[in-house]
């Protein structure tokens, strides 16, 4: 009986061949065909696009940043006078006198002018007044 | 492993990808060249796909994981490259895979770039009447003597499967050549 067992015969080879040279210049000209790894290139249409982009960014983060560059704090020395006369008013240690040292004749002539009295309010006032005598003294 | 990393590395630098790109065709383009042949049996048919392997895989490098080795994952771009120009040739010409590869074999006679005798003839029409799977098995461990851990990676088949296919290919291979 014929019998045939591929491990007992020779090794049997393809039996392929290339032409001649053929693996020298295979590399020569397949570094020719390798596809040359261009630079990206952004349309005009994408850069307005990335510029709108980055303004809109920046215009961003500066309104973010006004209530920390701007302090709302006001720095003026000038005292308005509403806080002024409650200082006057509630402060124990400051009575009449000492305002009445803060005056200048000036002053006092200013308030004269200012304040007009007729003579029945000044009568009317004076009867009323318990410590009449005191302000004859003073 | 180090040195292959570092080769890869070299092929992603575009300062050395060129020099680097002509070591490798260097290293691999015989042992890719007689695997693609096997596959597709002519000379100009496998000069064509060993290109587009090429080409293939210097598009690709930049994907390459590194989960497989550099040789296996060139393989499986060599085996996918062969397999889908036959399947291509044979949509183009209205006929079957495998009347492709007879159509092939017949040719290897009057092929200029082709030398075997009688039992090697012989042999291509056993493999020929193969499944597409145990045919591959066949020549890669056979012809190409490669180890079933590297058709393994290759094929993405164990190592058993392998063992399996190759001596159910061998069997087949006997018989054929004991009947003609």
């Amino acid at each position: 009986m014929k019998t045939f067992k591929l491990e007992n015969e020779p090794k049997i080879e393809p039996g392929f061949k290339t032409p001649d040279h053929y693996f020298e210049n295979f590399s020569i000209k397949m570094m020719k065909q390798l596809p040359v790894n261009e630079p990206k290139i952004i349309s005009i249409f994408q850069k307005r696009k990335l510029l709108l982009m980055l303004t809109a960014a920046a215009i961003l983060i500066l309104a973010l940043l006004i209530p920390i560059l701007s302090p709302t704090k006001s720095n003026t020395k000038e005292l308005d006078t509403v806080a002024l006369e409650n200082y006057i008013t509630y402060q124990s240690n400051v009575n009449q006198y000492d305002l009445i040292n803060g005056l200048e004749t000036e002053d006092i002539e200013k308030i004269n002018t200012s304040i007009v009295l007729e003579d029945e309010t000044i009568e009317d006032h004076l009867s009323t007044n318990s410590n009449l005598e005191n302000l004859i003294l003073e | 492993m180090q040195e292959e990393q570092e080769f890869i590395n070299q092929l992603l630098d575009s300062k050395t990808q060129n020099q680097a790109f002509q070591r490798l065709i260097l290293d691999y383009q015989r042992p890719l060249y007689n695997h693609i042949r096997n596959i597709i049996l002519n000379h100009d048919d496998t000069d064509d796909v060993l290109q587009n392997t090429f080409i293939k895989i210097f598009q690709h490098l930049k994907n390459f994981k590194g989960d497989s080795k550099l040789f296996s994952w060139m393989y499986r771009i060599a085996t996918n490259e062969a397999l889908t120009f036959i399947k291509q040739k044979s949509k183009r010409s209205g006929v079957s895979s495998e009347t492709i590869q007879n159509k092939a074999i017949d040719n290897l006679e009057a092929d200029v770039f082709f030398d075997g005798n009688e039992i090697q003839i012989k042999l291509q029409k056993a493999i020929a009447l193969l499944p597409e799977k145990q045919r591959l098995v066949f020549k890669m461990k056979y012809f190409e003597e490669l180890k079933y851990e590297a058709i393994s990676e290759i094929l993405g088949t164990s190592v058993g499967g392998l063992k399996a296919s190759y001596h159910i290919a061998v069997k087949k291979i006997e018989a054929f050549v004991i009947t003609n």
